[in-house]
């Protein structure tokens, strides 16, 4: 006992921004706030790892989802807003099926996207947030998401040009774009729904305005 | 029989033979579809991504649209068929305001559900002019259809059998497999090509080891994301049907449905070598 107290403190240097955090330097403040925001029993987690091994996307994930669990148990909250795994996950409720203690997974991820969206941290890959971000705009023009239209506006927001000129993706994904028209595939107009004005004004509801 | 329709976005656009095929089948089976007036976007996967409660909201104002016409609703779409669900779940639960008139009671019917009932799948076969012999198909359920099963209700989540079933009442041979609710990452190859491409191929590939000739599949994302994935097996192609696909197929005595043109994997070879076209 006394050699693992003295460890501690006299262990080596730790390089910077690898600091050892201690457990539950945060209190449970955080966990209980996402547990009674997102309705989940997050507490129940004991690290099965049930979720990771069936989750499709966990190798492109950098924190695995029963270590997202945890993290939140330690209240470690920038390191899961800045992390890919929020924005990979694909939402396809393995996790939650399969999980014995009826944690559930994938809204607890989908609750921390949530917050993300929200949140002044930037996260690693923006690709897919910038995604979601483009679906929502062209919902709230016209009501219904015409991929056309939705397609026009993803590639064109300058993040995305920019990163896939880097990759040199660009030319397959017009030739694609392309193909898809041949294929009769895309639809270039869509009529507008009424429902504009009133997703509008939900919209601002959400962001908190008094309308 | 009257039903109201809720087709969502793709059916105007990436699956405009979906739409195509299951008006013809329903015209068939001499089924009413009323489409919901004025219908919007259910939201999908970028809704409840960013704010739970537009995730709600959005499907809550078509739901009230189908009170109105007091007719339960069948969605084509697996993301739609889940997010109506979702959103009625918690319009029932009272925690969020909806701005129209609903209450969250009205049923909403998966499409392969649907059609699997008993009384269906006996007007299926009942109609049937050219059985589907001989085409040895897989089944692909996707994820939002099954899951997660306390918002869709299936019980065989593990296993499910909707498919299967309007398959082999077509007369299809019907392979079991492993992969039947595996993700096939659905919108996330537009952002992250190399995920989305992993999980595509994998099904595939898990398709032809089980001896599939062709997928039959009822979500119009898993279809674009199967059926187009497939440049890198340039001699191993397997065409990637909608199950009304098959069924129109089998209703027509003649037929060169003309909406396998939107197909990327040409299906018009197998079903020529099957006799079937």
């Amino acid at each position: 006992m006394h050699n693992m107290a003295s460890n501690r403190e006299d262990g080596p240097e730790r390089e910077p921004g690898k600091e050892r955090k201690l457990i539950g330097d945060r209190g449970d403040f955080f966990l209980n706030r996402i547990q009674g925001e997102a309705g989940v029993n997050i507490s129940a987690c004991y690290q099965c790892e049930r979720c990771t091994n069936a989750c499709p996307v966990s190798h492109y994930m950098d924190i695995k989802p029963h270590q997202a669990m945890r993290y939140i148990q330690l209240g470690w909250r920038e390191e899961l807003l800045k992390s890919s795994t929020i924005w990979v996950c694909l939402s396809c409720e393995m996790c939650t099926t399969y999980c014995p203690n009826e944690v559930d997974v994938a809204a607890t991820i989908n609750h921390l996207r949530n917050m993300a969206a929200h949140a002044s941290v930037t996260a690693k890959d923006k690709s897919l947030a910038i995604f979601h971000q483009t679906f929502l705009e062209v919902l709230v023009t016209s009501g219904k998401v015409n991929e056309f239209r939705l397609m026009n506006a993803y590639y064109s927001k300058p993040d995305i040009l920019k990163q896939k000129m880097k990759e040199g993706a660009l030319k397959e994904e017009i030739l694609l774009g392309l193909a898809l028209l041949r294929k009769g595939r895309l639809k270039l107009y869509t009529p507008r729904s009424r429902a504009i004005k009133e997703l509008r004004q939900a919209g601002h509801r959400i962001r908190g305005e008094i309308v | 029989m009257k039903l109201s329709f809720y087709p969502g976005c793709s059916l105007e656009g990436m699956a405009n033979d979906y739409a195509r095929s299951i008006q013809a089948v329903f015209r068939e089976l001499e089924i009413e579809l009323i489409e919901i007036e004025d219908w919007s976007c259910c939201g999908a996967t970028a809704a409840h991504s960013l704010s739970e409660s537009m995730s709600v909201l959005l499907p809550a104002r078509n739901l009230a649209a189908a009170e109105k016409l007091g007719l339960d609703i069948v969605a084509p779409c697996a993301m739609c068929f889940n997010r109506l669900r979702y959103s009625q779940q918690m319009i029932r639960k009272r925690l969020f305001d909806i701005p129209w008139p609903v209450t969250g009671e009205i049923q909403v019917h998966d499409m392969t559900r649907f059609f699997a009932e008993p009384l269906m799948i006996t007007s299926i076969k009942k109609r049937l002019l050219k059985p589907l012999s001989g085409l040895k198909v897989v089944c692909y359920y996707g994820c939002q259809m099954v899951r997660p099963p306390k918002i869709t209700g299936y019980t065989d989540y593990e296993n499910p059998q909707t498919l299967d079933r309007i398959a082999a009442a077509a007369g299809a041979e019907v392979i079991d497999w492993s992969y039947k609710s595996t993700c096939c990452g659905a919108s996330i190859g537009i952002a992250r090509r190399e995920i989305g491409e992993s999980l595509t191929k994998r099904i595939l590939q898990k398709a032809e080891q089980a001896g599939a000739e062709a997928i039959v599949v009822s979500c119009p994302l898993c279809q674009s994301n199967l059926d187009i994935f497939q440049k890198d097996r340039p001699d191993r192609r397997i065409p990637v049907f909608y199950f009304t696909e098959l069924l129109r197929l089998g209703f027509s005595r003649i037929g060169d449905p003309h909406w396998f043109k939107m197909h990327f994997t040409d299906p018009v070879p197998l079903l020529k070598s099957k006799g079937l076209l």
